[in-house]
């Protein structure tokens, strides 16, 4: 039986006033992967309309489902790890410099890895919309474009996210790795969004 | 190398017709073929301990080998081997070797479920060898290493953004070669 997820779980009203509330988590991190979660849903179900009309869209289907099953748990992993993270920099004033400084270090780097992951399913998801709105049933395109653009808006904050949480580390190549999937998500939003041929 | 490639070629009944004459590396490729389906039908379906579940093993093979002459239809050997692995298994439940449930508490039609998935499993990975080494790539790199599209693209050379019309288009062939397996049991890698 699958372990219960605290926002998996949760009335989507309920899910919405966790992120309210004045507490760390669940934030930024958890809201973009479930917009892209919802994203992929969407791209899932203008596949699901799109049989028919487009020989590749069982096997859209197919990726959007993966999609959205990849990206709905790191809600709860990305809460996890920003806590983790938090409880880091917390415990970094107890301790002397050298040890607290790599173990804050450690704990912001894997706080910055479940974002990478948003960002690149985000990105995926777009990509995938992208090619729904154009190929798949056009009474669905205003559904595929939704999609491509609530996976770039998803890509987009945490690739942010990863930025901010790697700020101390110059040169780490996931910073860039992050901007090339948010834009390679931007530019198939804005495919998505163009007008019918 | 040659000779384990063109056996891994091979449907299941000529393997087993080539086991007969005493073929040892044919034997070799059955053994390699079924050892994942039996061992995993001894330890997800029938949840055996690792030690019973490779006794097990040994036996299904050992019978396997002495019983080949008594196989009225090679290419059903799958299925054969499936029932020899649940008549094994159960009677090592019933030995009481398994400390946990007795097999009248085991959940007969759960046993049969996970048997069945495996059963798909093997269709399709033998499905999945069918096809070329491009498709296999691309979707074990999308579905099995969880690659993003912008990672496959970088590693094979071709734009992010056709990748998702590639892998339907090769999930499309992956299906068409499975279900043509599900109507033929018994070639299992042609």
């Amino acid at each position: 039986m699958a372990e219960a997820d605290p926002y998996l779980d949760a009335r989507l009203g309920d899910f919405v006033d966790l992120l309210a509330a004045r507490t760390p988590a669940p934030a930024g991190g958890s809201a973009a992967a479930v917009v892209v979660a919802m994203a992929a849903g969407l791209a899932e179900m203008a596949g699901r309309f799109s049989d028919g009309h487009w020989e590749g869209a069982r096997g859209a289907v197919a990726q959007a489902r993966v999609l959205r099953e990849r990206a709905a748990p790191l809600a709860r992993a990305d809460a996890e790890a920003y806590e983790a993270a938090l409880a880091a920099m917390r415990g970094q004033s107890v301790q002397p410099a050298g040890a607290s400084d790599r173990e804050l270090g450690e704990a912001l780097g894997r706080a910055a890895q479940v974002p990478l992951e948003i960002a690149a399913i985000g990105s995926d998801v777009a990509l995938l919309a992208a090619e729904l709105a154009e190929r798949g049933n056009p009474n669905l395109r205003g559904d595929a474009a939704a999609a491509a653009v609530l996976a770039e808006a998803g890509a987009r904050a945490a690739a942010n996210l990863v930025e901010i949480n790697l700020s101390a580390t110059a040169g780490d190549e996931r910073v860039a790795r992050a901007r090339s999937l948010a834009d390679a998500a931007a530019s198939a939003a804005r495919r998505s969004l163009a007008p019918a041929p | 190398m040659r000779d384990e490639l063109s056996l891994g070629s091979l449907a299941d009944a000529e393997v087993v017709a080539r086991c007969r004459t005493g073929d040892q590396a044919a034997w070799c490729e059955l053994v390699e073929r079924f050892s994942r389906y039996v061992h995993a039908i001894a330890t997800q379906a029938y949840r055996l301990s690792r030690e019973d579940a490779e006794d097990v093993f040994q036996d299904v093979f050992a019978r396997t080998y002495e019983q080949l002459d008594t196989l009225r239809d090679d290419a059903a050997i799958r299925p054969w081997i499936g029932q020899l692995t649940r008549r094994l298994c159960i009677d090592r439940l019933r030995r009481g070797s398994r400390e946990a449930a007795a097999p009248e508490e085991l959940e007969a039609l759960e046993a049969e479920d996970v048997i069945a998935l495996l059963d798909d499993a093997l269709s399709v990975h033998g499905a999945l060898a069918t096809l070329s080494g491009d498709c296999r790539e691309i979707l074990d790199r999308f579905f099995c290493r969880d690659e993003s599209y912008l990672a496959i693209g970088e590693a094979l050379g071709i734009p992010a953004g056709t990748i998702a019309s590639r892998i339907s288009r090769c999930l499309g062939k992956l299906r068409d070669a499975y279900e043509g397996r599900r109507r033929r049991p018994g070639a299992s890698r042609e």
